[in-house]
């Protein structure tokens, strides 16, 4: 009795409806584009699959979900008030490009490497949360949208990286080479890809555990703090919040600062586990992680989910070329499934909430509806 | 449309064959809404050149009703004849073009035009904006007896004379039917007699009014004809002669009407609250609540008075620290001028918002989050920065059975209560955590007659265990029921200091008129 | 309140879309049947082709290299497969997709751009890839930073070629002004720019050479790819008193084209023959163009490996090679031509070297 009493069945139903629907949705849409372009899309679909299920392709996807998932998360501890962080990007360029320009500068190579590694998480985390600070106090102070600063910010922090990773400052390049980037970290500061899937080489990023971290204490932060609770006031209703206390202003700060320092991690899994130094084709994943988190319903798991599944669509695109079919059709299918789920989720919260009117059952009607908007 | 009942037209057959076909009639209306009937075989007739009154509680499904006649919904089943004539609205134009409008309870008037553009607004086509529209309102305003000057800036207004805005607005468009949604909410006694002297004037002049209220003395003093809704239907239609207020309270409620018991006093000499000089400025710079002063002691109810919008929302946000002010306030001894809304509330004020939905609950949140709300910093809900979900559902569950709030579970949203299950888990929320002082705004504001004698019983024996009230009410009858001292509060200004046992919603009236400002 | 956040939460959800589509632009997807003609007598020959972002369409630098495997397509029975990289990918996609190529047999593979090598040549997609396939042979484009076995860095003197045109502009200049537009400022097209100063210094060593770039690689250099910025740009050096104008920015160069015809000034080209690329109306305005035979090398390189001969290390394509040189459609340079090729023979005799960084000033 108890039990059911504390999980909502009904809600839970048709919340985990709306996403399943929305991905058959979705695989219409991209069977309906395959089926114009003359193809069979259940055979492009089982060659994706197939290509997925290789150990390389596994290792691949996780370590695409690994930073994919860190970007929604920091997406998400702003939807979750309300807030829209749309700098992760800029955040994330930064931060990855101070913590590279530091890891590999010659001043502190005295240090351990895994003191170095730790400096340089602090340091990205630091310079994430700074930038993401000023959006924040600008909202607080003089009431700036969030929306239009991270923008901005975005446009600031790429030209800031863009003049800092040239050669005449922390950039160097390679004998013969045109790519500019910071030098390599000592490979005492690389981390070791972790040999988790077998039957392959490739290793899983170690960063996935930090990321792994980062959702439980995602979870914990909002679910079991007041500070959470603060947060998630907030993002239901701004004057309800602030009516039991909520300082709004300082939320908001705080919550783009949080924000933040979790984008500054955005771009550390490819860094010590893959190119081992910032390089122009940092950038962009901001952008998916604001998918990401619109899949997961900025929920933890769900997030992991919609990582993965964003991770396998990145990965299994690249078999299509191959078979010529045209790898656009992903990113066709990756957008429509993101409105799709958009959309299912507030169908399925207006179904859920008239289950639960019903099942409170009554003359309830409509304080709500009669008062004017 | 389905047929109606056969028994309600050979009523109404009757009764046209005297006067020709009413104005209006609804035969049998119907209106579900999910999980809800909000309207079940609704009939009734309105004869032309009559004010008929629609009596019920707040949510008897009087607005829908009105709703389904002015367009704004259509009805599950059942017809509506407009001089006879079946006819479907699909939109409120169509009510209008068919000549029924509506008077909404709260203006929809833009301050910064004058009376004659906010009555030409979207009604241009009929006689332009220009001299032709003023002169067309000079005579409507003559020929019905409204006082109206076209060329005034409505911000100028008071709250009667924008009623005769709204009123002539809906006149302008050619209406010959109209409906008036609780018009008096908003009116002190003496504009209330004013309107009613217009309303004779229109049905004089041919036009039918069909008049909204749950104000029994009022629909008493004006309506021609009663019709009463309970639970959705129509119970009877009744003439003003024929009932007194009491029976017509009884068919109302179907049960006795509950009334604030004249309290004993338990007041203390020991203040909890004192506040002085407490100034709060509007976006202008202007002040809307000026040094305001008032000492509230351990015991005491201090009620509020006013017309709405008269500085009581910002007195009470002052209060809360959710609007920023000058002057000093004392809490049990302690200064909490200048402190946070969390650090007030940690020092012992309760709150309980005029508005539910934009400050007491998180809708989409289940209730034992709700519980939480404005708590989180204090057992049984948190302790040490972190949440105690078990110890808050636990609590919760004590609240629903402590409060009688009628719910399946506390998992279910907050969203999905009624309003008045809503308004008993916000007091049994506030008084759980025995506040030293309870900032209560319109407590029992749109819950039913049953909530709203537990609510009051509830505030009651809190004060009687040491707690002071603040409360603030538009309903003459709670604040005089309730208090033990009153005070009037005018246009920002406390002005004037009755005591409950001796005063008259009349003589209250008059005072917040500003009529017996109180040389300070 | 809980409506308008649906509402934000739509419209950031169309946000996303409209990046995604965006980035779904770049790309493009003219399909070519898989081979020229199939004369039974010709051998067979799987080449694979790994663009970067643009991939064959692109009018510039992918399309050369497309040119080239088009034309070994004509003597050769060529199984081609071309795959092109997405935006905002990863080194680890990069390394994938040259893999993949090895895996379905191709060979030679080649790599369409510098980006395949990495930051860190020694360990990045091109480097990895050859390793995990010892047996394939690959080429990069404007690489010359990875070494192995199985690996040709095929670069271009880009500098001698704009040296060349540089110098046209000296000669043609009334202002003793010109202009140069780049698409990113990158030390790819830094090369371009030193190159071309060098050459106009040398016949004019008072000219004034006036240099803007429409976009750095912050912006994921947008401007390779943005014709308006190109025209407003241009416009602002013609006002400033160039009046030729030599663009190196790829796609934008149309919108040189156009600003400079509409000021009534000259204009050079860049990569291919532009004179016979651009649209009618435009053709007045370019009196040569600086051309990076990309073709040729694919050509070289594929038809190489067709009989057998592979060498690994850097190739560079100079003006000695014909990697490089200037065009003379149209007619515009035949008065200086003799000029020109004097330069050239000095350029290719060692008597003048050509820097390949631009001064800093």
């Amino acid at each position: 009795m108890r039990l059911a009493g504390r999980i909502d069945l009904v809600g839970a139903g048709t919340r985990l409806l709306a996403p399943v629907v929305a991905l058959l949705f979705a695989f219409g849409i991209f069977a309906a584009v395959l089926g114009v372009e003359g193809t069979n899309a259940t055979d492009a679909f089982s060659q994706m699959f197939e290509y997925a299920a290789l150990p390389d392709s596994q290792v691949d996807i996780l370590n695409r979900a690994t930073f994919y998932y860190l970007a929604a998360v920091a997406v998400a501890f702003g939807f979750r008030m309300g807030l829209f962080n749309i700098g992760v990007d800029g955040q994330y360029r930064l931060a990855t490009l101070m913590a590279a320009a530091l890891g590999s500068a010659s001043f502190i190579g005295w240090l351990p490497g895994v003191l170095r590694i730790i400096l340089m998480v602090i340091v990205a985390m630091v310079v994430g949360a700074a930038w993401a600070a000023i959006a924040g106090l600008l909202r607080a102070t003089r009431g700036v949208s969030e929306v239009i600063s991270t923008i901005m910010l975005n446009a600031v922090a790429g030209g800031l990286v863009a003049f800092l990773n040239t050669t005449d400052h922390w950039g160097t390049r390679p004998e013969g080479s045109n790519a500019v980037s910071t030098p390599l970290l000592p490979k005492d500061s690389w981390l070791p890809n972790l040999p988790l899937i077998g039957g392959t080489e490739a290793g899983v990023f170690a960063f996935s555990v930090v990321a792994v971290i980062v959702g439980v204490g995602y979870w914990f932060l909002l679910e079991r703090t007041r500070f959470g609770f603060d947060l998630r006031a907030t993002g239901y209703s701004p004057t309800v919040a602030a009516a039991s206390g909520v300082d709004a202003k300082r939320m908001v700060v705080w919550t783009m600062v949080i924000s933040g320092a979790i984008a500054g991690l955005v771009g550390l899994p490819q860094l010590f586990g893959e190119s081992h130094a910032f390089t122009d084709s940092v950038g962009g994943i901001g952008f998916t992680g604001i998918a990401i988190a619109l899949l997961g319903r900025s929920r933890p798991v769900g997030m992991a989910l919609g990582a993965l599944l964003w991770a396998f669509l990145d990965r299994s695109s690249l078999i299509l070329d191959l078979a010529d079919i045209p790898r656009e059709i992903v990113v066709i299918m990756q957008g429509s499934t993101v409105l799709a789920v958009v959309v299912a989720y507030e169908l399925a919260k207006r179904l859920s909430r008239r289950m639960q009117r019903r099942r409170v059952g009554g003359l309830v009607e409509t304080s709500q509806k009669e008062q004017p908007a | 449309m389905s047929k109606s009942k056969p028994t309600d037209s050979s009523r109404d057959e009757d009764r046209a064959a005297e006067h020709g076909p009413p104005a209006v009639e609804l035969r049998g209306i119907t209106k579900r809404f999910p999980g809800v009937v909000a309207n079940r075989d609704v009939s009734l007739a309105v004869r032309r050149g009559t004010i008929h009154a629609v009596v019920g509680e707040n949510g008897a499904g009087k607005s829908t009703l009105m709703k389904i006649l002015y367009g704004m919904q259509r009805p599950d089943g059942g017809s509506v004849l407009v001089d006879g004539t079946p006819v479907a609205f699909g939109s409120p134009q169509q009510a209008i073009a068919a000549g029924i409008g509506m008077v909404h309870q709260h203006f929809m008037l833009a301050d910064n035009f004058t009376v004659g553009e906010n009555i030409t607004l979207g009604a241009e086509r009929r006689h332009g904006i220009g001299a032709r529209a003023a002169t067309r309102i000079r005579e409507l305003a003559a020929r019905y007896g409204l006082d109206i000057e076209p060329d005034e800036l409505t911000e100028n207004l008071g709250v009667g004379d924008r009623q005769r805005v709204e009123i002539l607005k809906v006149l302008y468009r050619g209406a010959r039917i109209l409906i008036l949604d609780e018009p008096t909410t908003v009116l002190v006694p003496q504009e209330v007699d004013e309107l009613f002297g217009n309303l004779r004037e229109l049905t004089g002049e041919g036009l039918t009014i069909i008049f909204i209220s749950h104000k029994l003395d009022e629909v008493l003093a004006v309506a021609d004809e009663i019709t009463v809704i309970r639970q959705g239907t129509t119970i009877t239609t009744v003439t003003p002669a024929a009932v007194t207020a009491r029976q017509l309270a009884t068919l109302m409620v179907g049960s006795e009407l509950p009334s604030p018991a004249a309290p004993e006093s338990l007041v203390t000499d020991e203040p909890v609250l004192a506040v002085a000089g407490l100034t709060v400025r509007g976006p202008a710079g202007r002040p809307v609540v000026a040094d305001v002063g008032f000492t509230i002691h351990r015991g005491e109810v201090l009620g509020i008075a006013g017309v709405e919008g008269n500085g009581q929302a910002e007195l009470v946000e002052a209060i809360l620290g959710l609007h920023p002010a000058e002057g000093t306030l004392t809490l049990a001894g302690r200064s909490l001028a200048g402190q946070s809304t969390r650090a007030r509330r940690e020092a012992g004020m309760g709150y309980i918002p005029a508005d539910r939905h934009r400050h007491g609950l998180l809708l989409d949140a289940p209730l034992w989050e709700n519980r939480m709300l404005g708590h989180q910093t204090e057992r049984p809900n948190a302790a040490r920065g972190l949440l105690l979900p078990g110890a808050a559902r636990t609590d919760t569950q004590r609240i629903l059975a402590a409060y009688d709030v009628r719910t399946p579970g506390i998992e279910v949203a907050a969203g999905a209560l009624s309003g008045g299950n809503q308004q008993k888990l916000i007091v049994g929320r506030e008084l759980s955590s025995a506040p030293k002082l309870l900032v209560a705004a319109h407590p029992t504001r749109g819950v039913d007659v049953g909530a709203q004698a537990a609510i009051w019983g509830q505030i009651r024996q809190a004060r009687g265990n040491g707690m002071g009230v603040l409360l603030v009410s538009a309903d003459l009858d709670e604040l005089i029921g309730l208090s033990d001292t009153i005070k009037v509060i005018h246009r920002g200004r406390l002005v004037a200091t009755t005591d409950p046992a001796s005063t008259t919603p009349e003589h209250l009236g008059l005072a917040m008129t500003g009529a017996l400002e109180e040389p300070s | 309140m809980r409506r308008l956040h649906g509402m934000k939460l739509l419209a950031a959800a169309g946000v996303v879309v409209v990046a995604l589509g965006v980035a779904a632009c770049g790309g493009n997807d003219d399909k070519e049947p898989s081979s020229g003609d199939s004369t039974s007598a010709k051998r067979t020959i799987k080449v694979g082709l790994a663009y970067d972002i643009g991939g064959r369409g692109d009018k510039s630098f992918n399309d050369a290299a497309a040119a080239g495997l088009d034309k070994v397509a004509k003597d050769l029975d060529v199984d081609k497969k071309e795959l092109e990289a997405a935006p905002n990918e990863t080194e680890n996609d990069k390394y994938t997709r040259l893999k993949l190529l090895c895996q379905g047999g191709y060979n030679p593979i080649i790599a369409v751009g510098f980006a395949y090598a990495g930051n860190d040549p020694a360990n990045g997609p091109l480097a990895k890839a050859a390793k995990d396939c010892p047996n394939s042979h690959f080429a990069i484009i404007d690489d010359s930073s990875v070494t192995a076995d199985n690996v040709a860095s095929l670069v271009f003197a880009e500098e001698q070629g704009s040296f060349l045109v540089g110098a046209a502009a000296a000669l043609k200049s009334k202002t003793a002004t010109v202009g140069f537009i780049g698409g990113c400022e990158v030390p790819l097209i830094k090369k371009f720019e030193a190159g071309y100063v060098a050459g106009a210094k040398a016949v004019n060593p008072d000219i004034t050479v006036l240099v803007n770039y429409l976009s750095t690689p912050a912006d994921k250099c947008s401007g390779f790819n943005d014709a308006a910025k190109g025209e407003t740009s241009t416009g602002g050096l013609i006002d400033a008193g160039a009046d030729v104008v030599y663009q190196a920015a790829g796609g934008s160069g149309t919108g040189v084209f156009k600003a400079v015809k509409a000021k009534g000034k000259l204009a050079i080209g860049v990569d291919s023959d532009q004179y016979n690329t651009v649209s009618d109306d435009l053709k007045e305005v370019i009196i040569t163009s600086m051309l990076k035979r990309v073709d040729v090398a694919v050509y070289d390189f594929v038809t190489d490996e067709a009989n057998g001969t592979f060498t690994n290390g850097v190739t560079t394509f100079d003006l000695k090679a014909e990697g490089v040189g200037y065009s003379t459609s149209g007619g515009k340079v035949d008065d200086i031509k003799s000029k020109l090729d004097e330069y050239q023979q000095k350029i290719i005799d060692g008597e003048i070297t050509v820097p390949t960084e631009p001064a800093t000033s």
